[in-house]
């Protein structure tokens, strides 16, 4: 029998991911519209793990996000605006212009902000996490996303291996969603499962159903619990598939159609809609409401941020650096 | 030292990157001792560890040249061993060289040689080589003229030192100091003008034609006038009348176009003071030379006493030059920047000339008429053609 | 008597003094105090602040900038310059464009043994100041004497931004002074070496020395060399540069890391379009040839520029 704060959460991470999908399918269709500056990425079929990721953490815990993983940030407090400001090259959004769509964050609220090379973002948050050690925090997790293509980098090798002799409260969590681009599995691994490297690394271990939010709520709980407590790093495989292109450029032709058909196949958030109504947890006119709500929420963030300013060329003082009399002078 | 034996130099080796020195710390061989194979004869300490040198070979310790808890370079020569000449052979070792005499052993300062006088070549030089020779004014050459308002033809008198005789600043700064050691007076800014204008002019290829001619008839008209005009308004006319008839050859030539003028103002030059000027008569092919004498008398009145008015200078297609005042024969002026001709006059003089209808020698008045001009617009044939009209002009003046 | 590198672990020592938020990492630097004793009984003076790192320069570096978002500031050490390539990625992508993109400062210090000793080889004598100075966002040191050795990885430590700290090898054993500086010049003034007449030698780190060489031979033959220090690559004192050549009206430049792009090609750059009109012959440039830095001193001895092979440009240049 699930308990009212267990139904509570359920619907609170079934609510950020139906969000999530709402907003990756208006700004995909933004996209196509021409009204994008850059790429679009989307985590469709990725949400319920990405959900679960973000509200397993609290306030003050560090997680770097990936590129998928619009619920995940939305759970963990990104605000809607940031994500529509970032894509449409609002000068108020987080990145005031100066990257944009999923390459965004803010460090100082333990939001990292991704950088292009996939892996790299792993020894931040170790970093991070060995910082809040010398300060004698205890109690934080900071969390990574990955791809199971990410985990073919040196970066992700390096980080999960100083993560592990540190014995630090990271958790990993690794998307398998059979495709890093046109790559499938079979010429990305050759390791019978992506959670024997767990092994590898002396580290706990978890995998997980992707599509099935109970499952990852669960897993994700118990990873984090895990790592707060002091356990070392936790590795989660969760395996899903992933139901976009590669980016909103892309058709994903290559994807085997036979995948679509099977478990892996299974779109998260119609699983998790399926749930609810089985559980009674809501009924069709709630998940109705719910959508509109939520179709609502993005339209007004949407208008809002159209009518603010373009970033100005003429008002950034084209300095990278925070020293300001350590700047290099040029005359141009 | 004993027959068939060496000595072999026991050297501090290279213990480790960035390494330049060890502490002699142990040593366990003394004077005398036989050394088998390469074993380890100092114990040396670095930063970072112990460790032992190895002799270079089998042998005795002859000498020792260290103390305990000293320092040596990487390098050092620690001691002697005293080798077989086969031992040294079979291992290709060097025969120790006796050490060089100490340079320098008072301590001295060195006395400063003279500089060497560097050799200049052509030949591999950073001067880039269109820029080559002497010709080539550095960046820096060119601001520092620029500051004191000189150009090229200002260093004319400069040998220069640098590479392919090229004149250095340090060469213009001498060169600027010992005029200094000269009187200075300041060149009015007439000269300055004066310097300026012939030196753009001579950018051009400027040639020179002439030919002698007869001024009986004029020096009788002018005996005849009053007022007088003077003999370089009769050839300021007689060109004005040739070139109203064809102007090409008063023509500018600005890349590949012939610009023509629009009116016949020829200037004449005046001497003023510490320069020329150069008034004009306007219009001079449609004014008959009795109606220019007065203004031509004023303008050279107002020329010599610099007070020429801007209106009546400049503007002129063409200028006359009469240097027979100073009793020149032939001369090869410059013409105006702006212009393409100069028509000069010379002194006359009485010459012996031969009269076919007398079979005589007769005496005749001549005077020599030169055009120099600028040999991009007009050829030698032009300017004779011309020269052989005034002249013709000359001889009829009472129609001019 | 103090070295280079003593001068290095004694900025070290007082940065971890000073301030809390300061620790080392790297490989070796813990007990064993470092591959070359640059962090030597650190660890034991303050314990828990030098820390042991596996083999792994990306997440070295990686771990660094997270700790530094976290407020710490840590000074990183790269066993040597050439191998921090493999950190580079985290270095030019990470550390260099997180301020720009998110506001927040990063400030990490990653020090590099560079430079060329004998015997060294291809993989343990690079000079890699250029490519760092060409991302923006870092800020490249090179300390030529004992005394900037001190003061100006004590200022790295203080700035917020990344710092590259080229420390030279060569250097660490072979140059000494008589004490640490008590006041320093901030980073951004290059160092007038040596006040001349005749032509100015601009350069950094090692070669600064083999310059000051080179200008006490040619004094004998008359000449007066002037030797301008950068100190820091980047930012790079322009404005020194520039009144050394009004005053002489000749450059060489010199460097010991390749001629492509290098610092020597970045000086002449500045020189030829802001001080054009200074200069009475065309710049002169010597780097080190064209290959990977050969590992046979009969080789290496050459591959570098020495005071002999200054001396020689020199001479060509006066005579321009």
């Amino acid at each position: 029998m699930t308990s009212e704060p267990q139904q509570r959460f359920y619907i609170d991470a079934f609510r950020w991911m139906l969000l999530a999908r709402t907003v990756d399918e208006r700004i995909a269709s933004l996209y196509r519209a021409g009204k994008i500056q850059g790429g679009v990425f989307l985590g469709k079929g990725q949400e319920a793990l990405s959900a679960a990721t973000g509200i397993s953490l609290r306030k003050g815990d560090v997680f770097a996000p990936l590129i998928r993983d619009q619920a995940g940030r939305l759970a963990f407090g990104e605000s809607l605006l940031d994500c529509t400001r970032t894509y449409l090259g609002s000068r108020l959004g987080p990145m005031r212009g100066r990257d944009g769509n999923v390459h965004r964050g803010r460090p100082r609220e333990g939001l990292f902000a991704m950088i292009s090379h996939l892996g790299a973002m792993i020894p931040v948050v170790a970093g991070a996490l060995m910082a809040r050690k010398f300060r004698g925090l205890t109690g934080t997790v900071g969390a990574a996303s990955i791809g199971e293509g990410g985990t073919s980098t040196g970066a992700f090798h390096e980080a999960l291996n100083l993560a592990a002799v540190e014995k630090l409260p990271l958790v990993l969590v690794v998307a398998n969603n059979q495709y890093a681009y046109s790559t499938p599995n079979s010429r990305q691994f050759a390791c019978a499962d992506l959670i024997d490297k767990a092994i590898g690394y002396g580290v706990d271990g978890h995998s997980v159903d992707g599509t099935d939010l109970v499952a990852c709520l669960a897993v994700l709980g118990e990873a984090v619990a895990r790592a707060r407590a002091g356990h070392g790093p936790q590795l989660v495989v969760a395996s899903l598939l992933r139901l976009a292109g590669h980016g909103e450029h892309d058709d994903a032709g290559y994807v085997d159609p036979a995948l679509r058909e099977t478990a892996v196949g299974r779109d998260c958030l119609r699983v998790a809609e399926q749930h609810l109504l089985t559980e009674r947890w809501a009924d069709a006119a709630t998940l109705t409401r719910w959508r509109e709500e939520a179709a609502e929420q993005v339209e007004e963030a949407i208008a809002a941020t159209v009518r603010e300013p373009l970033p100005d060329p003429n008002q950034e003082d084209w300095c990278a650096l925070a020293s300001p009399h350590l700047r290099d002078g040029y005359t141009e | 030292m004993f027959p068939g034996f060496t000595r072999v130099p026991i050297v501090m080796p290279q213990l480790g990157e960035s390494i330049a020195e060890a502490t002699v710390v142990r040593i366990p061989y003394e004077v005398g001792a036989e050394i088998e194979g390469e074993a380890d004869v100092i114990e040396v300490e670095t930063n970072k560890a112990t460790m032992g040198v190895a002799a270079p070979c089998r042998g005795r310790i002859a000498e020792w040249l260290v103390e305990l808890q000293q320092s040596y370079p990487v390098g050092a020569t620690l001691g002697w061993l005293e080798v077989s000449e086969e031992e040294a052979a079979r291992l290709g070792i060097d025969v120790a060289t006796p050490a060089p005499a100490a340079d320098n052993p008072s301590g001295e300062p060195q006395k400063v040689a003279p500089r060497a006088t560097v050799q200049p070549t052509v030949r591999g030089l950073p001067v880039p080589a269109h820029a080559a020779g002497a010709s080539y004014l550095s960046p820096r050459l060119k601001a520092r003229m620029n500051e004191l308002g000189l150009h090229a033809a200002d260093l004319a008198g400069v040998a220069g030192s640098g590479a392919a005789g090229r004149v250095t600043v340090e060469d213009f700064e001498k060169f600027i100091t010992k005029l200094e050691e000269n009187k200075l007076s300041p060149a009015s800014s007439m000269r300055v003008a004066v310097a300026d204008a012939m030196r753009r002019s001579w950018s051009r290829p400027l040639a020179t034609v002439g030919m002698p001619v007869v001024i009986d008839t004029l020096l009788a008209h002018r005996k005849a006038s009053e007022p007088k005009p003077g003999p370089a308004l009769y050839a300021l006319r007689a060109l004005a009348i040739a070139l109203g008839e064809n102007s090409a050859p008063a023509g500018r030539l600005v890349g590949d176009k012939i610009v023509h003028p629009r009116a016949i103002d020829v200037g004449f030059a005046v001497e003023a003071e510490d320069g020329v000027l150069v008034p004009v008569l306007r219009d001079a092919d449609k004014t008959p030379l009795r109606e220019m004498v007065v203004r031509y008398n004023e303008l050279v009145e107002l020329a010599r006493q610099r007070r020429l008015p801007p209106a009546a200078q400049g503007g002129s297609i063409a200028t006359v030059t009469n240097f027979g005042t100073f009793g020149l024969q032939w001369a090869t002026p410059i013409p105006l920047p702006e212009q393409t001709l100069v028509l000069g006059l010379g002194a006359g003089r009485v010459v012996p000339s031969w009269d076919k209808t007398k079979s005589a020698f007769i005496p005749a008045t001549e005077a020599g008429l030169t055009l120099s001009f600028d040999h991009r617009v007009l050829d030698g044939g032009g300017a004779g053609r011309l020269l052989q009209r005034i002249s013709a002009l000359l001889q009829e003046p009472a129609t001019l | 008597m103090i070295t280079y590198l003593e001068a290095i672990r004694e900025a070290q020592a007082r940065a971890l003094a000073d301030d809390p938020r300061v620790y080392i990492y790297g490989q070796d630097v813990g007990n064993f105090g470092g591959a070359f004793k640059a962090t030597k009984g650190l660890a034991k003076e303050f314990p828990g602040r030098v820390i042991d790192s596996p083999l792994s320069e990306d997440a070295i570096v990686g771990s660094a900038i997270g700790a530094a978002i976290e407020g710490m500031r840590p000074i990183v050490e790269m066993q040597f310059a050439d191998f921090s390539t493999v950190a580079f990625n985290q270095i030019v992508n990470q550390a260099a464009t997180l301020n720009w993109r998110t506001n927040v400062p990063c400030p990490i210090t990653v020090r590099l043994p560079s430079g060329g000793t004998s015997g060294a080889g291809p993989f343990h004598s690079q000079s890699m100041e250029a490519l760092y100075a060409h991302y923006p966002g870092l800020i490249v040191m090179t300390p030529a004497t004992v005394e900037d050795a001190y003061s100006m990885l004590l200022e790295a430590v203080a700035i917020d931004d990344p710092v590259i700290f080229c420390e030279h090898k060569y250097l660490y054993y072979h140059l000494k002074a008589e004490a640490l500086p008590t006041e320093a010049v901030p980073t951004g003034k290059a160092r007038l070496a040596r006040a001349g007449r005749d032509a100015t030698i601009v350069t950094y780190s090692a070669m600064v020395h083999e310059s000051l060489a080179c200008a006490e031979e040619l004094a004998t033959e008359g000449w007066e060399i002037e030797v301008i220090d950068l100190r820091s690559i980047k930012p790079l004192d322009t404005d020194t540069v520039l009144a050394s050549v009004a005053r002489t009206g000749r450059l060489l430049a010199v460097g010991e890391a390749w001629p492509w792009g290098g610092v020597t090609a970045e000086v002449i750059a500045r020189v030829a379009t802001e001080g054009f009109s200074l200069l009475d012959a065309p710049p002169m440039r010597l780097n080190a040839k064209d290959t990977p830095v050969p590992y046979h001193p009969n080789l290496w001895g050459t591959h570098r520029p020495t005071a002999k092979t200054i001396a020689t440009a020199l001479r060509r240049l006066l005579a321009a």
